[in-house]
C-alpha cells in the first residue's frame, strides 16, 4: 500500500465505521497508518501456522445448573 | 537547600514505632508539594483535607497500642485514571471530565488504604496513557524534577516525578507498553511493572484490555516490595486478573543473587540504546557481577516483531476504544495522539489478529528463554530525558520520532507479561540525568526481580538522587 492508497484506504475506513474526517485530518491519520503498516508487514514475514492460535481466548463463563 | 527523599520503609517503620507521628509525615509532604510542584506540574488534584484525617486515625491508634497496617502513614498519590471516589477519573483527558465522579477507590488503591497509607492526591499522565513523555496538553507537562526542561517521561509521569521530587515516597501508575519504566528510568526512581495479570485493574481507566498491567513507582527497593506485597490478591472481579494466590516478596529480598543465573540482552536491546543507556547495563552487571558471574550478549527472540506487535494490538484496542467519542469529539482529544488513536480504530483486523496470533508464539518463546536464566539486564531506554518538544531523537546514528521511541526497549518485554525490576542508574556524560534499567524475570518471578534489584541497592549502584528544587 503506498501512501496514496493508504490515504484513499483511511478515507474509506473512515467512512465505513461512520467517522467523519476533515481532508488534513485525513493525511495525518494516514501518515500513521503507514508507519503501521511497516510494522504488520514485519509480522506478515514472521511463519505462522494454521494451529497458532491467538493469545486471548474466549472462554464461556461456568454455568452451573443442575444435570 | 537539602530535602532528604522520604524512603516507603523508613517512614512506615519510624511511624510504626512511634518515633515519628503520620501527622507530622503528611505536613512535611504537603509542604514539598507547596513548594515544588508548581515547577514539577506532577498533581492534577489534591485531597489534603482526607489525608490529614487518615493520619490522625493512624496516630490515634497507635497511642491507643493499636495494630497499623505495614504502610500506616506513608504517603501516596496514584496516575489520573486510578478511581478516587468522588472525583471524576480523568485519565489525563479533557473528555473525561464531563463523567460521573468515581463511586468507590480503585481496588488498588483501596489496598494501600487498608495497609494504612495516606492517599495525597491524583498525577498527571499521558492522555488515555498514550504516549511515553507526559507532555499533556491539557494540564501542561510534567517536568523532570532533575531537569526542569526535561520531559519526565509517560504515561505515568506524574507518578514518576512526584517520587523524584521527595513530594511523596510512594506512587501507582499504569504500563501498557512501558509507562512505568519509562518515567522511571527518566525521572532515576524504583518502578515495578509486574507480571500480566498479577494485579488487578478493577476500577482504573483502560487503555489496552490485553497488554494493561498496574504497578508502583517507589523511593527505595524494599519499600517498592512492601507496596507490592500489599497490592497483592485475587480478584474474581477483573476478567484481567489471574493471580490466584498472594505471593510475598519482602521476606525473599535478602537472599541476594547468590545461584541465580544472569544475563545481559544484546542485539536488539544494544542496538537501540544510546551509550549512556549502554553505560547504565554496564555497571548494574558489574555490580552483580561482584556476586555472580553475568554473561553478556543473551538473545531475546525476535524483538523487533514483539515490538510491531504491541504496537498494533496498542492501536487497534485503544483506537477502538475511544471510536465512539471519537465520532463526536474528536477536536477535544490530545492533539500529540488523536491521529494515532484514530488510524488504530481503522486498522484492518487481520493486521490485530496476526500480532494476537504471533504473540501465543512469542509468549512460548520467551518462557523457554527463562529456563536457562533467572534475571535478564536491559535498558529501560534509549536515551537519558530529553527537552520537553524534542521531535526526533538519534539513536547510534539511526534518526527515530522521540514520543513512541521512547518505548522501544520496554515493549518488548511486556508484550512478553514479564515482570519488570526499573532500576535507577546514573551513567556519567548524562548532564546528572538517570537511566534506568530493566531487571526482567520469567512470568509470575517478581521475586527474583526484586532480588536483583535489592542487591544492586545494596552495593550503591542503584539509588534515588536528591534534586535542587
Amino acid at each position: 500500500m503506498n501512501e496514496a492508497q493508504t490515504l484513499d484506504y483511511v478515507k474509506a475506513a473512515a467512512a465505513a465505521v461512520n467517522l467523519r474526517l476533515d481532508e488534513a485530518r485525513a493525511a495525518r491519520v494516514a501518515v500513521h497508518l503507514h508507519r503501521t503498516a511497516a510494522m504488520a508487514a514485519l509480522l506478515d514475514d514472521f511463519p505462522l501456522a494454521v494451529h497458532d492460535e491467538p493469545a486471548e481466548l474466549y472462554r464461556p463463563a461456568p454455568f452451573d445448573t443442575p444435570r | 537547600m537539602h530535602h532528604p527523599i522520604p524512603s516507603i520503609s523508613a517512614t512506615a517503620q519510624a511511624i510504626a514505632c512511634g518515633e515519628r507521628r503520620a501527622a507530622d509525615v503528611l505536613e512535611i509532604c504537603i509542604a514539598r508539594i507547596a513548594a515544588t510542584d508548581a515547577r514539577v506540574n506532577a498533581f492534577t488534584s489534591t485531597c489534603f483535607e482526607a489525608a490529614r484525617e487518615q493520619a490522625q486515625q493512624i496516630d490515634a491508634k497507635r497511642a491507643r497500642n493499636e495494630p497499623l497496617g505495614p504502610l500506616a502513614g506513608v504517603p501516596f498519590a496514584v496516575k489520573n485514571l486510578f478511581d478516587v471516589a468522588g472525583e471524576p477519573t480523568l485519565a489525563g483527558s479533557k473528555v473525561n471530565q464531563s463523567h460521573a465522579p468515581a463511586v468507590a477507590d480503585a481496588v488498588l488503591v483501596q489496598r494501600l488504604k487498608a495497609a494504612g497509607a495516606v492517599l495525597v492526591g491524583s498525577l498527571n499522565m499521558d492522555e488515555y496513557a498514550y504516549g511515553f513523555t507526559t507532555e499533556n496538553t491539557h494540564y501542561g507537562p510534567t517536568r523532570n524534577p532533575h531537569r526542569l526542561d526535561c520531559v519526565a517521561g509517560g504515561s505515568s509521569g506524574g507518578s514518576g516525578a512526584a517520587v523524584a521530587a521527595g513530594q511523596v515516597p510512594l506512587t501507582l501508575g499504569s504500563d501498557t507498553n512501558g509507562s512505568i519504566r519509562v518515567p522511571s528510568s527518566l525521572c532515576g526512581v524504583w518502578g515495578l511493572k509486574p507480571t500480566f495479570g498479577r494485579l488487578t485493574r478493577r476500577g482504573s481507566f483502560p487503555f489496552v484490555h490485553s497488554i494493561d498491567h498496574l504497578g508502583p513507582f517507589g523511593s527505595d527497593l524494599p519499600g517498592l516490595a512492601l507496596a507490592y506485597d500489599v497490592l497483592q490478591g485475587p480478584d474474581p472481579l477483573d476478567p484481567g486478573c489471574h493471580a490466584t494466590r498472594v505471593e510475598p516478596t519482602t521476606p525473599v529480598l535478602d537472599l541476594g543473587v547468590q545461584g541465580l543465573r544472569i544475563g545481559v540482552l544484546g542485539g536488539y536491546f544494544v542496538d537501540h540504546a544510546t551509550p549512556a543507556a549502554r553505560q547504565a547495563v554496564t555497571m548494574a552487571a558489574d555490580a552483580l557481577r561482584a556476586h555472580v558471574p553475568v554473561q553478556t550478549d543473551v538473545a531475546w527472540p525476535d524483538p523487533a516483531q514483539a515490538r510491531a506487535a504491541a504496537f498494533i494490538v496498542t492501536a487497534s484496542e485503544g483506537g477502538s476504544l475511544h471510536l465512539p467519542a471519537l465520532r463526536s469529539q474528536a477536536a477535544d482529544y490530545e492533539p500529540l495522539s488523536v491521529d494515532r488513536l484514530i488510524s488504530g480504530a481503522l486498522q484492518p483486523a487481520t493486521w490485530y489478529t496476526r500480532a494476537q496470533r504471533f504473540r501465543r508464539v512469542y509468549r512460548d518463546k520467551v518462557n523457554a528463554l527463562f529456563r536457562d536464566w533467572d534475571v535478564l539486564i536491559a535498558p529501560a531506554t534509549p536515551v537519558p530525558a530529553t527537552a520537553i518538544g524534542t521531535e526526533w531523537i538519534d539513536i547510534n546514528g539511526t534518526r527515530f520520532p522521540c514520543r513512541p521511541s521512547m518505548g522501544l526497549l520496554t515493549q518488548p518485554i511486556s508484550f512478553a507479561g514479564c515482570p519488570v525490576v526499573a532500576a535507577p542508574l546514573w551513567p556519567t556524560g548524562t548532564d546528572g540525568l538517570p537511566v534506568g534499567v530493566q531487571l526482567i524475570a520469567a512470568p509470575w518471578r517478581e521475586d527474583l526481580a526484586l532480588r536483583a534489584g535489592q542487591a544492586l541497592a545494596l552495593s550503591g549502584v542503584a539509588h534515588l538522587k536528591e534534586t535542587t528544587l
